[in-house]
């Protein structure tokens, strides 16, 4: 009886200090390791770089310390990354994906519809797939029939809505050239990883990975919360580029609702 | 009365004097056009703009000085806030705020603070001198600033970082960072500066927040309905808050304790700004993609009027 009045004492002892220690934890700064798989000097890695500096910002607030180490594809990467964020090959992709099954893998360069039908459940494509380019296109065409050699981009340079300047302007001060696909997937890939991170205030892999999954509201400066469709892909708003010249916006005002970013997408997964 | 002896009178009579004469007769609302680069004057009586004053290259944030004698205006475009005397709407000063000056907030003592988007900093400006007092490093793309009625404390938000920063002042210490919904924009206090309400533009909904804990005591999306919310007032009797929906075309009234939509007040598109008037019976909008000014009943809850202002209106105070 004693006995057990002091293990339930200790017990609520224990109960009263958890939060103690879960606020003592808090007050330590969470020490967040990224991987950035691919060329140094790509333009995704200079992505990936800006969304670091700007989740560095954050982090000085909320209490998170982030550092990006740069692995090359063929190396093998070892498992102490909270996430893999990625310019390299399908193959390279892949093998990440499955090696690291509970850490998110960021695929921020290939534009492939078949890696999205694989569906790999740790495979988030943040880079817009070739079908939404298509749709995209095709949705252009449809209220402008008239229009040709129209090209659908995730980024450009003269987007200036919905902060989309500030954005550019950042990225151009800093690197001086300008953010194109490649490069905002990877600013992306980062920005909205450490947002997540902020939010749930942990560095587990897996627990960041469901979060991202399934509570992503993310701003990627295109005017809508952006989340993550069933195949892993990245739902966003595209932008209709001819020559070099900024003609418009996917979804297509006319053809279908502007915020029904499933309109861009139909992939569903192969298994 | 008598018992006060005539020295009560000629007390009563002089304050009343002082009063009038310290009030402006016509009471005048401020209106940035951001896409016009110039600020409209409406005369609050009539509805009808009597002045367009040319500032500079796009107008967003607009003050008024504590004691109404002053217009500022926070020129985008050329760095700078520009200061316009509000009886002779002359532009009577302007000074240097560093880059892409956006929205601010005037103290009870005068000062100016200003969010800095560029530079990731709130900066405080005596307006009269133009001197910098102090900056204050936030997060990345800072828009909105509040400044509690008793100016013990400031609210910025950070549009890319997702937060609310509380700033003690005097000190222009940070005491809280609240992580919000995905880019906040606006912010106001309520009378007692204990709480305090945002909106964040694109994760569409409003949050309620208790200043000293740092903590969100409420929250209501509006994203079911398309708002983008901008401004956010509360009422003059802290029953109600006014949201501007954006996009939606609409001002959302929430009540204050629940945060539900009690309601909707259509008016022109991409409603942005906000002001109420001092008695709180007239909530003035600016619609920017409709170039207008609506101007509601908030008892009947209606567009009383609409006024034709400049391109793209922003910002909104009122003098009175």
């Amino acid at each position: 009886m004693c006995y057990r009045q002091h293990v339930k004492s200790a017990c609520q002892l224990l109960v009263l200090a958890l939060p103690m220690l879960a606020f003592s934890a808090l007050g330590q700064p969470l020490d967040i390791r990224i991987a950035f798989v691919g060329a140094p000097d790509s333009a995704a890695h200079h992505g990936a770089l800006l969304g670091l500096d700007e989740a560095k910002v954050q982090g000085e607030f909320l209490g998170q310390r982030y550092s990006l180490a740069v692995l090359e594809p063929n190396l093998e990467a070892t498992s102490n990354f909270t996430a893999f964020v990625v310019a390299a090959a399908p193959e390279i992709l892949l093998r990440l994906a499955e090696r690291f099954p509970s850490q998110p893998v960021f695929n921020v360069s290939q534009t492939a519809d078949d890696l999205r039908a694989d569906c790999h459940p740790n495979l988030l494509h943040v880079m817009a797939s070739d079908e939404m380019r298509s749709k995209a296109i095709g949705q252009w065409q449809q209220a402008n029939p008239e229009a040709s050699e129209v090209t659908a981009r995730a980024w450009h340079p003269a987007f200036e809505k919905y902060a989309a300047t500030q954005l550019n302007k950042r990225f151009e001060q800093k690197y001086g050239f300008t953010m194109n696909d490649d490069a905002w997937s990877g600013w992306a890939a980062v920005k909205l990883l450490s947002d997540m991170i902020a939010r749930s205030q942990t560095g587990d892999g897996a627990t960041l990975l469901a979060a991202i999954r399934e509570n992503l509201a993310f701003d990627g400066q295109k005017g809508m919360d952006l989340s993550f469709a069933d195949t892993g892909q990245l739902r966003q708003p595209l932008l209709l580029v001819v020559g070099e010249k900024l003609i418009g916006e996917a979804p297509v005002r006319g053809i279908a609702d502007v915020e029904d970013l499933d309109s861009l997408i139909s992939t569903v997964c192969a298994k | 009365m008598n018992r006060l002896g005539p020295g009560y009178k000629f007390v009563v009579a002089a304050g009343f004097w002082v009063c009038t004469n310290l009030a402006y007769a016509a009471p005048r609302i401020f209106v940035t056009n951001e896409g016009g680069d110039s600020v409209s004057v409406i005369d609050a009586a009539t509805n009808q703009v009597t002045t367009t004053i040319a500032v500079g290259k796009r107008p967003r944030g607009i003050g008024v000085s504590p004691d109404g004698s002053e217009i500022y205006v926070a020129i985008s475009g050329d760095n700078a806030i520009a200061v316009i005397d509000s009886e002779s709407l002359a532009v009577i000063r302007t000074f240097q705020s560093g880059n892409d000056p956006e929205t601010f907030a005037v103290h009870p003592n005068g000062n100016l603070y200003i969010s800095k988007e560029e530079d990731a900093k709130a900066s405080v400006y005596d307006p009269k001198s133009g001197e910098l007092i102090a900056e204050i490093k936030v997060g990345i793309e800072p828009e909105g600033v509040a400044i509690s009625p008793d100016g013990s404390r400031a609210i910025v938000t950070s549009e890319s970082t997702n937060m609310l920063h509380v700033i003690a002042i005097p000190e222009h210490s940070i005491v809280a960072n609240i992580l919000v919904g995905a880019r906040p924009r606006a912010a106001s206090f309520s009378a007692d500066g204990k709480v305090a309400y945002a909106t964040s533009e694109i994760s569409g909904e409003v949050k309620k927040v208790d200043v000293a804990s740092g903590k969100i005591i409420g929250r209501m999306p509006l994203a079911d309905n398309k708002a983008k919310p901008k401004d956010i007032l509360p009422s003059r009797d802290g029953k109600q808050l006014f949201v501007a929906g954006g996009r939606a075309n609409r001002v959302f009234v929430l009540d204050e304790k629940t945060l539900e939509i009690v309601d909707e007040i259509p008016v022109g598109n991409r409603v942005w700004g906000l002001a109420l008037n001092q008695d709180g019976s007239r909530l003035y909008t600016t619609d920017g993609a409709s170039d207008q000014v609506s101007v509601i009943d908030t008892h009947a809850r209606d567009v009383v009027a609409t006024i034709a202002v400049g391109k793209m209106p922003w910002g909104i105070v009122i003098r009175e």
